[in-house]
This record gives C-alpha cells, structure tokens and sequence, in this order.
C-alpha cells in the first residue's frame, strides 16, 4: 500500500520563505493535482519530494521510509520518480539508451534480450517505437516529454511526479500522456500531476490541492476546489468592488 | 557496414603489431621512439576522452597523475633496495631474510658517495654483500596506484564542482603537484630530475631473440600492450552499466540521480580509473625515458593530450587515441624545413603554427574530431533510413481502414 506523508513541511533561500508548512498525505493509487500561481512554490515541493534540495523543517515518509534527508537516487530507489518541467531526456544518447538508464540503476533487469524487450513495449506504448535508435537529440519537444514518460515507466516507481508534463505538446500526443497517466494509474500507482493546463488537469484528477506564497490553500474534490473563493482569489485576484 | 571500424580497428591493431618487425626504412630507433610516444600519448588521451567526452568531467590536471605516476615509479626505484645485510646508517626493515632498505633524501649534491647511505655501505662492503634495485614492474604498480589514489581523493574533493570550475581546481591542483615536485629538491631532486633503470634494464630475451636494455622493441611493445590493454578496459566499460551511467551523468547528472543513477559513485569511479590510467603510462614511460623532471607537467603538455584528443573525437576514446598517435607523427614529420622561393621556412617552430591551426579548424568545423564522426558515420548506418521506414509502416497502418 503506497503511503506518502509530508508534514509541516517548509523551506527558505535566505530570507525567502518559500514553503510555510505544508502538510499532505497520499493513500494509494490517487491522482492528484496540484495548482499554483508561478512563485507558489510547485517545484520548490516538488525538489524536496525526490531529495534535489532538504527541507528547512519538517518531514517527508514514503512508505514508512524517512526521505527528507536521503539523496536523489536512493529516493529513487525508494520508489519516487519524477519528470521534469523543463524537459531533461540524455540528449547524446539513444532513444533506448535512455530508457535503459533507470532500469538499470535499479538493478530490475540486466543488459540483454529482457531489458530490450522491455524498453520496446514501453516505447511501443508511448507511439515512438520507430525512434528506437535515434539521439534524443532528433526528437521533437514533444516525443521528448514521452521519453521522460517512458524513462519513468522503466523505473517503475510507486509514486510519480509529473511537472507540466502537456507544455507544448502537440494534441495528438497529449492523447498518449492522457493514456500514460490512466495506465498509471490502474497499475496502481499514486500520481501527482502538476500543470497550469487546467482543462487536463481537471479532466484527469480525483484530488486537487492548491498552492498559493508557499501554502495550501486547498485540498480537495476538484469540483469543490473550483469553487473555493481562496483558490478564485489567488488565480484571479480579488474584486476592488467587492474590496470596498 | 556497421563492421566496418571494428575490420578497420582489427587492422590498426594487427598494423601496429607488426610494424617494428616488418619497417626496414632509416632511422630506425627515431621512428620507433616517435611510435612508442604516441602510444603513450594515445593513452592520456584516450583516458582523458573517457574522462572529459564520457563523463563530461573537463579535467585539466590528467598530466598530473601522469606525473604522480610517473614520480611514483621513480621515487620507489631510486630510494627502495634490497640488500643481503643491514646497513646500519639508512633507514630498513628485514624483508624474507634480505633488508628493505630505504635510502636518505640528499637531493641535488656532488658528495653523492659520502651522503648516501646506501652508496656508503656498499662502500664499506666491497663485494662481500648483494644489493639489487626493486623490481620495475613493481614500481609501475605503485605509480599506478598512486595516481588512481590521487584521481580517487581529486574525485570526492570536486564532487560538486561542475564546467569551468572543475578545470581551474584540476588546473590549480595540477600546478600544485608540479610546484611540489620542483620546491622538494631534497627528495625529487627539483629540475635535475631523477634517474630511473631502463623498462628492462637487463635486456630481455623473447622468442630467442635477445634485446639488450636500449633496443626499443620492448619498450614498442610494453607501450603498445599497455595502450591495448587501457582501450579493452574502456571498452569493456563503456558497453557496461558504467558507461551508460556515465554518459547520462555528462547529459544531465540530477536527471540521472532522479532516475535512480549514484552520480557520486561514477564521477568518483571514471576519475580513479581514467587518473590510474594516465598514472600507468606515466609509470612505463619514465622507465622508457630513464628520468622524470617536473618539466613532464607544463600545462602546455596537457593542452596537448587535450588538443589530441578533440582533433581525434573526445566523444570516443578510440578515436582519441588514434587523433593522438596521427599528431605525433604529423608533428614529428612536420620537423623538416623547406625552401619557397629562397625563403626558408623553419618548420621546428612553424609545425606548432600548422598544428594551431588544424585545431582551430577542427573545433569551428568538427566539433567531435576528424575520426570520431567517421567512426559514427559507420556504425550508425542505416539507421535514419530504418527510422524512416518504420514511421511509414505506422503510417500506412493508420491509414488503413
């Protein structure tokens, strides 16, 4: 049973509080959204869930394993993956080159006919199968997001984090990551889905929680958010007329 | 196709193998002494790619543990012996009935024989006591050790050192190591270098053909082996984990570590295997030279190997190692003056003047070397019409009804 529990949660650069005690707790297969104005502190959450930067205080357990303080890799290794916003594939290496990255650092498979196997249903999935042996280089903003989808598939973690993963993709393979992400999600997976696209994120979530000058401001049925006055507020501001 | 670098390195091989028995041109020992350095050239500058082209680490301290290695091998040949008796005035140890004696640190001095313990008393002894020198493999062995040591230590120490500020540390640690070397007369002997016995000091007798100690088949072919033997270790590392590790590290190295990958483990790893590498061809060709100076470490030596290996393709370390053999010799044949006109042209100066300027010519229009890309070339064929195919394939598909 996946088990995420993040408690008060906060982070400063100098004197910038980014994060002010965040609290959320992840039970099972869920697929969360989460929404934030730019500065809400997304990525900054983001970062401390898989171990690139510690919190300034409080706590983060992945299934009963403390991963605050653990390194990159060994988060990882505990079974949290993430994609990222901008996106990072191994550009001067193969298509299958990267896929066999995570696989391997985690020791599921070994090099041969298996490994292959696997990496070529994976990208059979993600309909990019033809660019097998192609640098990632070659592949357009958008086959590069699926790579990063496909990389996560070979880690096979238990919770994933994916930062706006629609930006700039083409509708056709916004399809395929709507597939990647249900699939996912029957696999049992807890997935947390971060993007400014609201039709997709309101489409795909079952839980929203918003971030608005490093706090959580709401937690909830998307429907419910939606119409949370805190959450109107700080996407569209408050009303003068209303003010005075 | 795609077999073809692997004949044409099959060839290289057998080519190199076969050339000191088979040359019958003049200057025989020159155009030995010529291969023999670029093979060790081939070495710093394949290890070097594997460092800088693999992993992405643009280390400019390589010639140091070059010369850790190389001063390694030195300092344990010149104050290591064995004896069949105990001095009484150095520094030793018993050693399976023999003494490891050590030797006291004189530096530069014309009263060798009254300052050297040892040389004291072998004085004292005549001929009634044996002293032997350590074994030279052995030296070669601790050298390498100590530069994969030293690459092992640099390694962790820039750990979060990434780009320009990674080369100025390697830089400064290897001024560092150069300053040591020439501040520590005592023990180095500063720019007056230290001795070492030839690669086989005894000659050496292969097949029944005897070598005497300056014939320069042994040393071509220690080097030749050793090259050989650095190039399997990369390749076999480079088809591994390892390198796939590696070259996602010089992509994007928190992309990797998200991704599961101990960046700290293989930036620790290629820098103790690539310095221990560097180390070793140090080791063997300060034996090959017969003195080591704390000239070998001028930053100029190491713009070479980097200039070897960019010319070559840093982003394969065969490749590398061939761009360094082929600018050895193009240098060395680059040596002869000519006449245009009544105009000498001296080429012992203007050769670096045409080698400046292939390498300026290289990183504006080949950015991966002049045999990097043909080796790529070869191995990657077909494979942009495979995708191409494919992609019809899955278009006629969906066309269907």
């Amino acid at each position: 049973m996946i088990h995420l529990k993040v408690t008060n949660l906060h982070k400063s650069f100098g004197g910038l509080h980014v994060l002010k005690g965040i609290n959320l707790e992840v039970n099972g297969p869920e697929l969360i959204g989460v929404l934030g104005p730019n500065g809400a502190g997304k990525t900054t959450l983001t970062n401390i869930l898989d171990g690139a930067i510690t919190p300034s205080s409080g706590t983060v357990y992945l299934n009963g394993q403390r991963i605050d303080q653990l390194q990159p890799y060994e988060v990882a290794r505990a079974g949290l993956g993430r994609t990222f916003q901008v996106t990072r594939s191994f550009r001067r290496m193969t298509v299958l080159e990267n896929l066999y990255v995570p696989a391997l650092a985690l020791g599921h498979v070994n090099q041969g006919r298996a490994l292959r196997e696997r990496a070529m249903e994976v990208l059979e999935f993600l309909t990019i199968d033809h660019l097998r042996n192609e640098y990632a280089r070659a592949l357009s903003g958008g086959q590069q997001k699926l790579l990063e989808l496909g990389r996560l598939l070979m880690l096979d973690p238990d919770v994933i984090i994916l930062d706006e993963p629609f930006a700039g993709v083409h509708p056709k393979l916004m399809e395929v990551i709507y597939a990647y992400i249900r699939r996912m999600k029957s696999e049992g997976k807890a997935i947390i889905l971060i993007s400014h696209q609201m039709d997709a994120i309101f489409a795909l979530s079952e839980r929203l929680i918003v971030l608005n000058f490093g706090e959580m401001i709401a937690d909830g049925k998307p429907e419910d958010v939606k119409n949370d006055p805190d959450v109107i507020e700080a996407y569209l501001g408050r009303d003068e007329e209303e003010d005075a | 196709m795609r077999q073809v670098p692997n004949i044409a390195g099959i060839g290289l091989v057998l080519f190199f193998a076969a050339f000191p028995l088979v040359y019958t041109g003049g200057n025989y020992d020159y155009v030995m002494h010529v291969l023999i350095t670029g093979f060790f050239y081939a070495i710093l500058a394949s290890s070097w790619s594997m460092l800088a082209g693999y992993a992405g680490q643009f280390s400019f301290g390589h010639m140091a543990f070059m010369g850790i290695g190389a001063y390694g091998a030195a300092l344990f040949s010149h104050y290591f012996h064995l004896t069949s008796a105990p001095t009484g005035v150095c520094t030793e140890f018993p050693l399976f009935g023999n003494w490891l004696v050590i030797k006291n640190a004189i530096g530069v001095t014309s009263t060798t024989l009254t300052q050297d313990c040892l040389q004291q008393a072998i004085g004292q002894w005549g001929d009634s006591e044996r002293v032997w020198r350590m074994p030279v493999l052995l030296g070669i062995v601790l050298g390498t050790i100590a530069g994969g040591l030293s690459g092992l230590l640099v390694g962790l120490l820039v750990l979060r050192l990434r780009a320009a500020y990674l080369a100025l540390f390697t830089l400064g640690f290897s001024e560092i190591v150069k300053a040591v070397i020439s501040a520590e007369i005592d023990v180095t002997r500063g720019q007056a270098g230290l001795e070492l016995p030839a690669l086989f000091e005894n000659g050496v007798t292969v097949l029944g053909t005897e070598f005497s100690s300056t014939d320069k088949i042994p040393p071509y072919y220690s080097m030749f082996f050793l090259l050989l033997l650095c190039l399997l270790i990369l390749t076999w590392l480079a088809r591994s984990r390892f390198g796939l590790f590696v070259r996602a590290l010089r992509e994007d190295a928190d992309a990797a570590a998200a991704l599961g990958v101990n960046t700290t483990r293989y930036k620790v790893f290629v820098f103790t295997i690539t310095t221990a590498m560097a180390a070793a061809a140090g080791a063997v060709q300060a034996h090959y030279v017969q003195i080591v100076t704390p000239n070998m470490l001028f930053l100029l030596q190491m713009s070479l190997v980097v200039a070897m290996a960019v010319i070559g393709g840093v982003e394969n370390f065969v490749a590398a190692a061939l761009g360094a053999i082929f600018l050895q010799v193009m240098l060395e044949l680059l040596r002869t003056s000519f006449s245009i006109g009544g105009i000498n042209v001296d080429m012992t100066t203007w050769r670096l003047v045409f080698f400046g300027l292939l390498l300026m010519v290289v990183l504006r229009f080949f950015r991966n070397g002049l045999i990097a890309p043909l080796i790529d070339w070869f191995t990657r064929a077909g494979i942009a019409e495979e995708t191409i195919a494919k992609r019809r394939g899955v278009g006629a598909e969906e066309a269907q009804p």
